[in-house]
């Protein structure tokens, strides 16, 4: 056994330690899932029992929750499908066309995403109140695309910077038209770059509550609002309700990332990974 | 009908005028190459055939259609860049066949069939599914020239092609671009600054100068007698000397003229000019000759294929000589050159005068 090999098992060590120390509240949560409701508040904690499905049966059996997790799904994958068309779109023209004030452009998207969101909640009511845009599901999307449209941009633009503009010229050479440029020559390359910009925006809308809990409504109440409803209803904490729940909720986007993760990583560096033409 | 004809066009970027008040008829069917150093406005003259880059002034036809104002993709040119531009995601076929798939009167068989005859063409054959990464540059770049003649647009462009290719897979390409052009009919301008490839390809060259055509000819003509003495020094390697001589009672004298040549009417009966004369138009002895004069070996160099390339000092005048062996004399030795007669051009303030 020499050192290095040593030190590589100390690191590997030391690094599922950490992995594991910020797992434990989940693997927490979703033990607790299949408890009962004395199991999961017993000191010490119960690690070996007899898993139950009655929370999920109870959880089934709520009123609203297929509307909760429709919801859910719909509002964040329809916001940000048109989110990622427009960033596209708005990218493409940054990059390529460079309207004037192009910079003064991309850093006033960049501030607005850094805005947080209790900042302009209140206008953003009085907005949706005056105009009657309340508990829609069409003016939801529409909030949750205006916000995820800034990061977005972002990271397209850093990609489509990195694909030439030769490629835009052969393809407008060669009878295509900007159409065709833009779907068939340059959309196949910043693919990674589409699913990243997605993939953030997604697990920000699915994560969102306190837009929907303000401006949406009974009919479009999604998942964080169920459990931020649903926690207090009977009097004290309804323990069994936040662990089945919750465990449904993070099954998503532990698959998402599961499956896009490489995506994730190249999103991380904006697209400054280029390619040479 | 694909004639191109450039109708006095002018383009400015900013205070710099890149092409100046041009006029030029590139004939249907013929293979047009511009040449010219770097910044002459041959790339900017593509441009503006492509639709990539509009005229300042002046009109562009394809035959008697004015193309001046319309965008690039409705004027049927295929275009090939100087970088080897090749669609990352597609593999060679795909993206060979993909301004195909623009023409929606063209049947997927009929699609494939000129994907695989240009696969062909290319000697690309077993490279038809790789992607990117498997091909070097010059492959990729073949990619792209499969890419814009297999559409059969009427007119296709090159834009320094081989620059960008490593020098090992330079000639291949060249090779594969004269195979393509000998089979179609297309109207074809190649923009080099590479005399050799111009000389290869060719059947007309544009020769550039500042934004300006100084001549437009056959390869042969245009080397045999150029218009201009930039000419006859931009065109072979090396360039045409240009020996000063002095007319005076209708004789013309030089240090390289063993006797007086007698002067073409149209010169002035008195006064300083150059004669051109290119290197392998001087035969060199060791012995005197009739018609020859004598100088010093100066300096040798060996050249492809055996050739020395040697300079014959005259007092003050240098001469470049071609030889075919090695020299008959050695550095600094006598040596009797002879200048062919026929092949003698008169050149005053850069132009040619006979």
């Amino acid at each position: 056994m020499n050192g290095r090999g040593f030190r590589q098992h100390l690191y590997y060590a030391a690094l599922w330690l950490v992995a594991l120390f910020f797992f434990a509240p989940v693997a927490w949560i979703v033990l607790s899932s299949f408890k009962t409701r004395e199991q999961i508040l017993a000191v010490p904690p119960k690690l070996i029992f007899v898993p139950t499905l009655a929370n999920y049966t109870d959880l089934l059996s709520r009123q609203g929750l297929l509307l909760q997790v429709f919801n859910s799904i719909f509002l964040s994958v329809v916001a940000v499908c048109v989110a990622v068309v427009v960033s596209f779109l708005a990218a493409f023209c940054f990059s390529r066309f460079k309207p004037k004030g192009t910079d003064f452009l991309m850093f006033l998207l960049l501030s607005i995403r850094m805005l947080p969101g209790p900042a302009v909640i209140l206008p953003v009511y009085l907005m949706y109140a005056g105009f009657g845009w309340k508990d829609n599901h069409f003016w939801l999307v529409m909030f949750y695309a205006m916000f995820s449209i800034p990061f977005s941009v972002w990271i397209l633009k850093g990609f489509l910077d990195g694909v030439s503009v030769r490629f835009d010229e052969t393809g407008l050479v060669n009878g295509g038209s900007w159409f065709h440029v833009i779907f068939r020559v340059v959309m196949p390359q910043v693919k990674p770059g589409l699913i990243a910009a997605f993939i953030f925006n997604m697990i920000f809308v699915w994560n969102e509550f306190l837009f929907n809990f303000i401006i949406g409504g009974v009919s479009t109440q999604n998942i964080p609002y169920a459990l931020a409803v649903g926690t207090y209803s009977d009097g004290g904490v309804n323990w069994t309700f936040i662990a089945s729940m919750t465990t449904i909720y993070v099954i998503p986007p532990i698959l998402f990332i599961y499956f896009f993760q490489k995506y994730l990583l190249v999103g991380m560096t904006f697209g400054t990974v280029r390619g040479e033409v | 009908m694909a004639e191109i004809n450039i109708d006095g066009v002018t383009k400015r970027f900013g205070t710099f005028t890149a092409v100046q008040d041009m006029d030029i008829r590139f004939a249907d069917g013929e293979v047009a190459c511009l040449l010219g150093p770097s910044g002459c406005g041959k790339t900017t003259l593509m441009r503006m055939i492509a639709g990539l880059e509009h005229p300042t002034s002046g009109r562009i036809l394809f035959g008697d259609r004015d193309v001046t104002a319309l965008p690039t993709h409705a004027r049927n040119v295929g275009m090939v860049f100087q970088y080897p531009v090749m669609y990352p995601t597609l593999s060679v076929a795909e993206n060979i066949a993909l301004p195909l798939k623009q023409d929606r009167s063209l049947s997927a068989a009929e699609r494939d069939l000129r994907v695989a005859e240009m696969l062909d063409v290319l000697d690309m054959r077993e490279h038809g599914g790789s992607f990117i990464d498997e091909l070097d540059s010059g492959n990729r770049q073949k990619v792209a020239v499969g890419r814009a003649i297999a559409r059969r647009s009427d007119i296709v462009l090159f834009d320094e092609p081989t620059t960008n290719v490593e020098v090992n897979a330079k000639l291949q390409l060249i090779r594969a671009i004269k195979t393509v052009i000998q089979r179609t009919r297309q109207t074809i301008v190649y923009v080099t600054h590479d005399q050799t490839e111009a000389m290869t390809l060719a059947d007309r060259i544009a020769l550039m100068y500042g934004g300006k055509i100084i001549q437009y000819d056959r390869p042969d003509v245009l080397y045999n007698q150029p218009l201009t003495e930039f000419g006859g020094w931009f065109l072979g390697n090396p360039g045409m000397n240009f020996v000063p001589a002095t007319v005076a009672n209708g004789q013309i004298s030089a240090p390289i003229l063993a006797e007086p040549l007698p002067a073409p009417a149209n010169l002035p009966s008195q006064g300083a000019i150059k004669i051109g004369i290119r290197p392998e138009w001087i035969a060199m002895h060791d012995t005197p000759q009739p018609g020859s004069v004598e100088g010093t070996l100066a300096d040798q160099t060996v050249g492809i294929a055996g050739r020395y390339l040697t300079r014959v000092s005259f007092g003050d005048v240098d001469v470049k000589v071609k030889t075919d062996g090695r020299p008959p004399a050695p550095i600094g030795g006598r040596v009797h050159l002879v200048p062919r007669r026929g092949r003698i051009t008169l050149y005053a303030d850069g132009n040619r005068l006979a």
